[in-house]
């Protein structure tokens, strides 16, 4: 029951994530799910150095996440897993439903072919619909920039 | 005599929020900074230089005050010729990494250090001295962390990030944070002291009382709770409530 | 209440428009905290004493802020020239707990207003659309440009805003005396509250926690056992 968050963020570690979520939430192991990043040592480096010592970075691809997000859950190490998509979050949460529970949107820019959905949230209509898929089969999805902000669940979502 | 590139970007740096949007973030604030780096590839070699100033204004986020290190880095791929894509890749790539640092050592460290350190002086007797010595401290940091930031980034180019790991960065960022919770825990009480120093003790009771209750709220309040929305509530009904009992 | 002469007013107004562009856009020196932004605009109204009273207690709120990311966050710099406005040259506390609703209300406006540029400058992004894609130095210097120019703008119009409120309520007679001193205490409890609940939230729970208890302990010192 340690997984305290999965959050969609295009920027995986950022002071939004770390300060703001991070520290009132007490995370001690960020867990970067990103088929990208667990492949490039330089980019791993760069993430590694951005977090205070003593917290817990872990690389993973989505797959190989998706296949220890239980253990994560159910050791004692408060955990963040950080999605760099819809499409991984998606992966992600169909790989354990029972613990994923809950997707945060958190960060997701604008790119040509997506649309304002909330300020921190840029959705294309093939990621919204995989989103509305995902809340169909029963994930809890809410955008929340930081956990003082209120959440918008999808369904609210202009 | 001319200006030099590096020192014209150097200036542009403290506009780098100056087109803050929801699209690109610091991406046009980048570019605009950028323009002095890339002018030696104009005559050089045009074709790379049209293309450089289109990835210059690509969507980019991090923390103002370390945007030199990116700046730099960036332009000085550019200018080594490093493929495009590889650049755009470094640009993403630094963006949470640079936002993390610099927001832990500067949003969540150095200013509410100082602020804290400023309220804790005014306190204490120190006055506009106080305010003017919070200007100077944190505009000596941030000025000379930009022009290090920049250079750094213009010498190291894709090495950039070993190079801010190996940087004094991760250390500050590191200790700072308990200077500012100690900073900011010593300014409250002595806020408090000093603002109500002429209130009547009924009045200081309540100022006691709503600073607790405000804490409590803000723990199991959760996301209703804001501090401005809490203050705006108390004031508008007392005031309400002491017009008409007044 | 003694009238502000125009030149006084004016020169409060460029101070709010200076400040609000200090925020986020140029040059980010933090004149824009409530601690800045008030003294000066009390050394400008003719009492640096109100200024720094309501700086302080307006920077006692700042400090829960965080302006990270997309966040929607208050500004409270314009706020803080207003509220000194309209609480110069009054005896304490008259004036203060009125001064303090008038900043968070025009906190919160500048904080939407805030929104409201991110869209703009966006907006003109689509118009030179064509120009970006094409790497044309002119059209990016335009693009910037533009973004500063608004944010001027928006910083111009919030402080006239605020300097308009405040004038009205130097206008108006002061709440009746018991009153004066609730609400002054009111607002600094509240601002103490924001200031401890922003510090508990980003010490977490590690050893960052502790050194905000020991701080708070050797602040309880200072102020009460020495004296």
């Amino acid at each position: 029951m340690t997984l305290v968050l999965c959050r969609v963020d295009d920027r995986l570690i950022h002071g939004q994530v770390l300060v703001g979520w991070g520290q009132p939430l007490g995370i001690q192991r960020f867990v970067l799910a990103d088929d990208e990043v667990a492949k490039s040592g330089w980019e791993q480096d760069l993430y590694r150095m951005a977090v205070p010592q003593g917290l817990e970075v872990v690389f993973a691809t989505v797959a190989s996440a998706g296949a220890q997000v239980r253990a994560w859950d159910a050791d004692d190490r408060r955990t963040a897993v950080l999605l760099g998509s819809v499409e991984a979050a998606a992966q992600l949460y169909r790989a354990a439903p029972s613990v994923v529970r809950r997707i945060n949107l958190g960060g997701i820019h604008h790119r040509p072919g997506r649309v304002e959905r909330l300020p921190y949230v840029y959705l294309s209509p093939e990621e919204h619909r995989l989103l509305t898929e995902l809340s169909a089969e029963g994930a809890e999805i809410a955008g929340q920039d930081l956990p003082t902000a209120t959440p918008v669940p999808l369904g609210s979502m202009p | 005599m001319s200006v030099p590139g590096w020192a014209r970007a150097f200036l542009r740096l403290f506009a780098i929020q100056g087109d803050w949007n929801y699209e690109r973030m610091l991406g046009i604030g980048m570019g605009y900074a950028a323009e002095p780096l890339l002018d030696e590839l104009r005559t050089r070699d045009p074709a790379r230089h049209t293309a450089a100033v289109v990835r210059s204004a690509e969507f980019f986020n991090c923390n103002p005050n370390l945007a030199g290190l990116a700046l730099g880095a960036l332009a000085r791929a550019e200018r080594d010729g490093v493929p495009g894509e590889q650049v755009s890749r470094l640009r993403i790539a630094l963006c949470g990494p640079l936002g993390a640092i610099g927001d832990r050592l500067f949003w969540a460290g150095v200013v509410p250090a100082l602020s804290a350190l400023a309220i804790a002086a005014v306190a204490l007797g120190a006055s506009v001295w106080a305010v003017a010595g919070f200007l100077v401290a944190y505009n000596a940091l941030r000025i000379g962390t930009a022009w290090w930031s920049l250079r750094t980034g213009l010498r190291e180019g894709l090495q950039v990030g070993g190079a801010v790991g190996r940087s004094w960065l991760p250390r500050a960022a590191e200790r700072v944070g308990p200077v500012a919770g100690f900073a900011v825990g010593l300014a409250v009480p002595l806020a408090g002291r000093w603002l109500l120093a002429g209130v009547k003790p009924s009045a200081m009771v309540l100022a006691v009382f709503l600073a607790a209750g405000g804490v409590v709220l803000s723990r199991w309040g959760g996301t209703h709770y804001s501090a401005v929305r809490y203050a705006l509530i108390v004031l508008i009904l007392l005031g309400a409530g002491g017009m008409v009992m007044l | 209440m003694s009238p502000l002469d125009p030149g006084t007013l004016l020169l409060l107004l460029a101070w709010g428009t200076f400040v609000a562009l200090d925020l986020v856009s140029v040059p980010q020196a933090m004149y824009a905290r409530p601690l800045v932004a008030g003294t000066v605009a009390g050394l400008l109204a003719g009492d640096m004493m109100t200024g720094l009273q309501l700086g302080v207690l307006l920077e006692l709120f700042a400090l829960d802020v965080l302006p990270v990311g997309a966040a929607q966050y208050p500004d409270h710099g314009p706020a803080t020239v207003a509220a000194v406005t309209a609480a110069a040259g009054a005896p304490w506390p008259e004036r203060m707990g009125t001064a303090v609703l008038l900043a968070l209300l025009l906190a919160v406006l500048g904080g939407w207003s805030l929104q409201r540029l991110r869209h703009l400058n966006a907006e003109a992004l689509h118009g030179r659309a064509a120009a970006l894609a094409a790497g044309s130095q002119p059209g990016l210097r335009a693009l910037q440009w533009g973004g500063l120019g608004r944010d001027a703008l928006r910083g111009l119009l919030l402080t006239a805003l605020g300097l308009a409120g405040a004038l009205l309520l130097r206008s108006s007679s002061p709440v009746p005396p018991r009153l004066q001193g609730l609400l002054a205490a009111a607002a600094i409890g509240c601002a103490l509250a924001s200031a401890a609940a922003g510090a508990a939230r980003s010490a977490g729970r590690g050893k960052r926690l502790h050194w905000l208890i020991a701080g708070f302990g050797a602040g309880l010192v200072i102020a009460f056992g020495l004296g």
